[in-house]
């Protein structure tokens, strides 16, 4: 039970920074995520954070300990740090059973012989690994491999967890069940857990806060929800979500007191409560909004958009239209497509409540301060 | 290969007189051990000293080339590029060039012709190869293995034993059957260092065959005696060897 802070975290990797600039404040107990494409620092963090590598600026404290200080060349050794981290590729000791695995970090604390045996049991147990005690590491899948280097890290009780990607390897099945596993064990233990992964639905379901990383560099800190419905910036906007939110370029224009949203073809009426946008007069800006935010109608109504319908795939229980407005792409989540057709006419009608307007040059949400 | 050793087995079996009437690799007319029993006598105990400090030079220069390898490949410290360059440099430099100052230097320890000159001279002269084939080795194995390692709570010395140790029979068997087999082979050394105090079995073989007289089927069979434990060692870890040769990484 650690409160881990980062404060200005930099790590360089020859000319380029794999970590730059991160501040992180996790509390005590919490399940935090740390979500970004591939190549953005996630993992380069976590190794930060054990202490095994050294970052070229920046702190790293655990609770009212310093156990990395660039400035002061102060870093705690990984092994008196007590975290437990599963390793993005597994990192199985190969020459032992799975049994000497679990216990190995217990082994090394000269735990009693039979307090150990008790524990790898249970661990093994509760991630139904428990018939594959005598095995080696050669012969598991991947998925079982996994689930022997998640168990090595939970069969202690450390100041944190950090988890690289622990559950891609599993099926999708299997790794809803360890998902939910994961996050009862979270609540039993409140262990501060830091969860590495570039799944969002994972991020979402799983994290009590989630670090947007893009670059090596933090684009958003939120709650779950607040990250899907009120992104920071164009980063967040157009990586969170799938389809990703829709992002049209255009501009303000203000005529008889009315603001309106313009593009070549769009001349959308920004809606009374958005209307600060006015002051982005002169400047490009962005309109964002949802797939699901979207609906269809055969009929013109006042604020509507024409469009053609150019493709109707089916994507589980929805469907997703794909339109064209000009030159302009746009997709929308629908449940019902009986009345519509490929090739049609539609009238699209945003959800006003959740626009998103941005500023192209900044990349950030205009609304992001007011409306959190 | 297969002739010469033929000719050699087929030597040592006959009696003087027949190896000079017949082709070296024709069967003996009469087949007997004296050239065997005369040159067992002569190496039994020259035989006895090349195995002892051929193991003890063998075993200890893997260990410690074992230990130096997981340095220089998984601890970067400050200086570890020189400290391989001067590895490379130590296996390059033939040893003819230093016999010399290492005899005065020897002869000054005290330790001349004894057991401790010939193990410490060979397992020091061991140690630059076999460093390198471990810190090869070692730098195949996983950086992760090492992290999860420290993560666990394991310090240097523990990681060594519990995980680098255990992961190593491969090139252990490699750097034992290469050290064992030139260790056994050396000559210099032997001249330069030792005496009849303590004769290793190559420097009394070419006695043998330096008397006045050279009895030929003395020799041959000494020679096959000689190769005796070099032939056991290959057809015990023959396998091994051809594993650990074309061993890739070490899988996590
Ligand atoms: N040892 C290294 N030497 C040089 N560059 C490195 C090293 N480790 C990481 N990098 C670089 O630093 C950046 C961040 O890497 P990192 O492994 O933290 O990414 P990641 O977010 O974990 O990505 P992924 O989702 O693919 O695991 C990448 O551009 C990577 O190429
Ligand atoms: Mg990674």
């Amino acid at each position: 039970m650690t409160n881990i802070r980062i404060s200005n975290l930099v790590k360089k990797y020859g000319e380029s920074n794999a970590v730059n600039n991160v501040d992180i404040d996790i509390k005590n107990s919490e399940l935090f995520i740390l979500l970004g494409p591939s190549g953005c620092g996630k993992t380069t963090t976590l190794l930060c954070i054990a202490g095994l590598i050294k970052p070229e600026e920046g702190e790293i404290w655990f609770d009212e300990q310093i156990v990395t200080s660039a400035e002061k060349n102060y870093y705690e050794r990984p092994q008196d740090r007590n975290v437990a981290m599963v390793f993005q590729d597994y990192a199985i000791y190969p020459h032992m059973t799975v049994f000497k695995n679990i216990a190995f970090p217990l082994e090394i604390k000269n735990m009693d012989k039979k307090e150990i045996e008790k524990l790898v049991h249970s661990t093994a147990k509760s991630l139904g690994i428990e018939e594959l005690l005598d095995r080696k590491p050669k012969q598991l899948s991947g998925g079982q491999r996994q689930r022997v280097a998640l168990a090595r890290a939970i069969v202690r009780e450390p100041n944190a967890f950090l988890m690289d990607e622990p559950l891609s390897n599993l099926d999708a099945k299997l790794r809803i069940f360890a998902r939910a596993e994961l996050k009862k064990l979270h609540r039993r233990l409140g262990i501060t857990t830091i969860y590495v992964t570039h799944d969002q639905i994972e991020a979402m379901s799983l994290g009590d806060r989630i670090a947007i990383l893009n670059k090596g560099e933090i684009e958003q800190i939120d709650k779950p929800q607040t990250i899907f419905d009120l992104p920071k910036n164009l980063f967040v906007a157009g990586f969170i979500g799938s389809p990703p939110m829709n992002l049209i370029d255009g501009s303000v224009k203000e005529e008889n007191g009315t603001v309106y949203f313009t593009t070549k073809k769009i001349n959308y009426k920004v809606p009374s409560e958005f209307s600060i946008v006015k002051e982005l007069k002169g400047k490009e800006i962005v309109l964002g909004i949802r797939p699901e935010d979207i609906k269809l109608s055969k009929n013109e109504s006042d604020n509507s958009i024409k469009a053609t319908i150019e493709i109707i795939e089916l994507t589980g229980r929805e469907f997703e239209v794909h339109l064209k407005v000009e030159e302009e792409r746009i997709i929308a989540l629908i449940r019902n497509i009986e009345n519509f057709k490929i090739n049609d006419v539609v009238n699209l009608i945003f959800d006003e409540e959740k626009l998103h307007f941005f500023n192209k040059e900044t990349g950030e949400n205009t609304y992001y301060e007011s409306r959190k | 290969m297969i002739l010469p050793l033929w000719s050699g087995i087929m030597s040592a079996l006959k009696t003087q007189a027949d190896l000079a009437q017949t082709l070296p690799f024709a069967p003996p007319t009469t087949l007997v051990f004296d050239g065997f029993i005369a040159s067992y006598n002569e190496l039994i105990g020259p035989l006895f000293n090349s195995i002892l400090f051929t193991s003890i030079a063998t075993i200890l220069s893997c260990l410690l080339g074992s230990i130096c390898g997981f340095v220089v490949a998984k601890l970067k410290f400050r200086g570890s590029n020189t400290v391989f360059l001067l590895l490379t440099i130590g296996i390059f430099l033939p040893y003819q060039s230093i016999i010399i100052p290492l005899f005065i230097t020897i002869r000054n320890l005290g330790i001349y012709d004894s057991l401790w000159v010939m193990v410490l001279v060979h397992t020091i002269y061991g140690i630059p190869m076999t460093t390198l084939l471990f810190r090869s080795y070692y730098e195949s194995i996983p950086e992760s293995l090492f992290k999860a390692a420290k993560v666990d709570g394991a310090g240097i010395m523990t990681i060594y034993q519990r995980i680098i140790l255990p992961l190593s029979p491969l090139p252990f068997v490699v750097a034992g059957v290469f050290q064992f087999t030139s260790i056994w082979n050396d000559y210099l050394f032997a001249l330069t260092l030792t005496n009849i105090n303590f004769e290793p079995a190559s420097f009394a073989l070419s006695n043998i065959a330096g008397s006045t007289e050279t009895a030929w089927n003395n020799v041959m069979a000494g020679s096959f005696l000689y190769s005796l434990p070099v032939i056991i060692i290959f057809v015990l870890l023959g396998k091994y060897l051809m594993q650990g040769l074309m061993a890739g990484a070490v899988k996590g």
